[in-house]
């Protein structure tokens, strides 16, 4: 039983809820860590498979058929060559998806992306290899692949060499219109990172140094002409890519420090224009609190002005069960079939925190209207659960991810 | 396809108030309540810990001012007030600290008048964002509750705001007391649906989910709030009720239910509320209604007590054909017809001038 003693700690071995109900949970068979790659296919055959990026080795990806979201099945489950890579991140558009590959050390391949060909989800068929490998590169953290045609991501390459090893990851631009030869279009990359550059290198955040490198890059078909990065310590980042040759920064918001750093994604809501602007916690045990989900107005896109926070619940309750507590991934509106989009609603997860949704209809003031936090999964290396990602469908059904052993959650929000 | 934004309802932890005068069965309903298998995520608010007496072997865990029974029932006493009971209660339960209660019941003393509790859940800020009044259960006793009825006003509040009652002590109340009981109830207040309990035997379905939980939905369910029967609300209680002769205290309790077949302006509809709350309030018990707002693409809910109304909530489509506002009054020396003429007057001066 959860207690209910005043002083007590809490029981993160019981679930939270708020007007989320758990309908289902499935535990990978066994390789329940997942990363921050999800993506729906809507197949021809009428099913709905979701296809998630393991966050570390041995696996690469998983996909489950979630057409019955109470019973969700296991279509596939693939192996990477070794375990120096991680796939991470995914997307899919139709019968095609692309898959990150980043390794641990530069200089090591795989790393850059594949292109699968999914018309068969049991059994993904190899279209391309996009190699991102050198030096000083550890390939591709991120893919944003929303319209068939072009992939964004956060990547190093063989000729980038950054003044700062973590600043490798910088924001590429490439063409997959043919599918079996995808090839770089453009890139940008923040002023000083790169050797040769003309401007010295970016001051680094004093305690918590990230780097200065591409994290989420999002384009929307709103906005072709722009591109809403986070760039990690460089803060949010927005690019006019209307020549995709030569994207261009418009503005940047720059907040740590003071802040503690890790811009993790900038999702713009086109209606009310506002930027929704997520952190990644990547400390345990609250060292990095406050790692938060950013309410911004870019009403003047030239001159982004925060105006509020999502609200979290208290830190000294969280952060004490183990593990990390703070702001990570968004459902980020994924202009394809399937997806649930909403101007009001923000939907992150938040490790410990479990899956929170947000109604930011009056910006000034967020409110939370939903969670769930799972139980600490059992195999859990964490002390609690540690929601990485989350995929909200336009059933309104929330497909949510634990980082180390539990696997995926299917909850359904009442609000 | 699933909205794309919140229902501001949904979202919101439903509570029901118990009231009941002395002796009505509260703490014996309460019993009964949590060890119901259905109330595994129920917290219940009652007045002593010690007093329902709860059975050793039911209890998880315990400290001064909460239980946790093994059923998942989160029982607590109140501690300095109501209102600073629930904000606990909310703030420990998203901390992880107390079970995620889905629902709140919360019983009353029995000289209690439920009326200012009502106004406390309209006026706290944060009570109004987090919970939502879900029904008022008002216990009457066979044996005592028409003498109660007739001599404590308290007694008659209780029984005039209810959404749901529960006659208790029947098995032991003399012949013809309930038909007696029940005939006073049901001109006193028509719009609450009734059921016999005894020994606090009553089906946990009857006492939740009364009140209006999504902003989608069908009219149907909402009539159901009005009026017990599931049909739209009769227009004024029994006509039996007339020729019974009145208590002392509430023969000046009416409740009847008003029907606008044209659509209300917000401003006239607001500006006949407000008349009738700055004149009147402290004779509104409860006000409760579906009213059609002209551009709205759904029935307005609205409901008050005395001087406060919830902010309105605009539901999202109508379900039904019947698209008449339907505003139930439970009034106090307030009479259906000074009431059915301010909304007229205000319609009359609100409407374009030739």
């Amino acid at each position: 039983m959860a207690q209910s003693l005043p002083g007590m700690k809490p029981r993160p071995d019981k679930a939270l809820s708020l007007n989320m109900k758990l309908l289902s949970h499935h535990e990978l068979a066994g390789f329940g860590g997942i990363g921050e790659g999800m993506g729906m296919q809507l197949a021809k055959d009428g099913r709905r498979i979701l296809w998630m990026a393991h966050e570390s080795a041995p696996k690469n990806f998983t996909a489950v058929d979630v057409t019955d979201p109470k019973n969700p099945k296991l279509v596939v489950q693939t192996e990477l060559p070794h375990a120096k890579v991680r796939s991470n991140s995914l997307d899919v558009v139709g019968d095609v998806m692309a898959v990150a590959y980043q390794t641990s050390a530069v200089d090591t391949k795989p790393a850059g992306f594949d292109m699968f060909d999914i018309s068969t989800p049991e059994s993904p068929k190899l279209i391309s290899h996009f190699d991102a490998s050198g030096k000083h590169s550890r390939g591709v953290h991120a893919v944003w692949f929303v319209d068939g045609e072009y992939i964004h991501m956060a990547s190093g390459a063989a000729d980038f060499q950054p003044t700062h090893p973590s600043d490798d990851q910088f924001y590429r631009i490439i063409d997959v219109r043919k599918p079996s030869k995808p090839v770089e279009v453009g890139r940008w990359w923040m002023p000083g990172t790169r050797v040769g550059d003309s401007v010295p290198p970016p001051a680094r955040h004093p305690k918590f140094d990230s780097g200065f490198r591409a994290h989420n890059t999002n384009v929307f078909p709103q906005r072709p002409d722009r591109a809403y990065i986070g760039y990690i310590s460089g803060g949010a980042v927005v690019l006019d890519i209307a020549d995709k040759s030569r994207p261009k920064l418009v503005s940047r918001w720059h907040y740590s420090p003071p802040y503690t750093g890790f811009t993790h994604t900038v999702l713009p809501l086109f209606g009310p224009e506002l930027l929704i602007v997520s952190d990644e916690c990547t400390y345990t045990d609250g060292k990095d609190w406050p790692k938060l989900v950013w309410v911004v107005d870019a009403r003047m896109e030239t001159n982004l002005v925060p105006i509020s926070t999502c609200p979290l619940p208290p830190v000294q309750t969280f952060a004490s069960n183990g593990g990390r507590f703070g702001a990570h991934n968004l459902h980020e509106n994924l202009p394809v079939p399937g997806s649930w989009r909403s101007e009001s609603i923000i939907v992150g997860t938040f490790f410990g925190g479990g899956v929170r949704a947000f109604d930011v209809s009056n910006p000034y003031r967020p409110e939370e209207i939903a969670y769930y936090v799972p139980p600490t999964p059992k195999l859990s290396k964490a002390g609690s659960i540690q929601l990485n990602d989350v995929y909200v469908d336009d059933r309104g059904l929330v497909f949510t991810v634990d980082r180390f052993a539990g696997g995926l959650y299917v909850l359904e929000m009442t609000v | 396809m699933p909205a794309r934004s919140r229902d501001v309802l949904a979202g919101k932890l439903p509570i029901s108030l118990i009231t009941g005068f002395l002796g009505s069965g509260k703490t014996t309903l309460l019993k009964r309540l949590l060890r119901d298998p259905g109330m595994n995520r129920a917290a219940v608010i009652i007045n002593e810990l010690g007093e329902v007496g709860i059975d050793h072997e039911l209890v998880a865990n315990s400290s001064e001012s909460m239980t946790l029974l093994s059923n998942g029932c989160l029982c607590c006493s109140v501690r300095t007030d109501l209102q600073e009971t629930l904000r606990e209660l909310f703030i420990k339960r998203r901390a992880g600290e107390v079970i995620d209660f889905d629902r709140v019941f919360i019983e009353t003393t029995g000289l209690a008048d439920p009326v200012p509790v009502l106004h406390t859940l309209q006026t706290d800020g944060m009570l109004g964002a987090q919970y939502r009044l879900d029904c008022v259960i008002t216990l009457v006793d066979a044996v005592n509750g028409l003498r109660n009825l007739d001599d404590t006003p308290e007694a008659a509040k209780q029984a005039a705001v209810a959404d749901r009652i529960v006659i208790t002590k029947s098995d032991i109340a003399p012949p013809g007391a309930v038909a007696a009981l029940e005939a006073r109830l049901e001109r006193m207040n028509p719009y609450a649906a009734r059921r016999l309990a005894v020994n606090g035997e009553v089906d946990v379905a009857f006492l939740r989910d009364v009140g209006p939980r999504s902003t989608r939905a069908a009219t149907a369910d909402l009539d159901r709030w009005l009026s017990p029967s599931g049909e739209p609300p009769p227009a004024e209680g029994a006509y039996l009720g007339e020729r019974v002769r009145a208590g002392v205290h509430d023969a000046s309790i009416r409740s009847f239910c008003l029907w606008f077949d044209k659509p209300f302006t917000w401003d006239s509809f607001s500006a006949a509320v407000q008349v009738l709350t700055s004149l009147r309030g402290s004779d509104l018990l409860r006000v409760k209604g579906l009213v059609n707002v002209a551009g709205e693409p759904g029935p307005v809910l609205v409901q008050g007590a005395q001087h406060v109304f919830h902010p309105p909530v605009t539901l999202e489509a109508w379900g039904s054909e019947d698209r008449r506002s339907r505003i139930v009054f439970i009034t106090r020396n307030l009479s259906r017809e000074s009431i059915e003429s301010l909304f007229a007057a205000v319609g009359t001066l609100s409407a374009p001038q030739g």
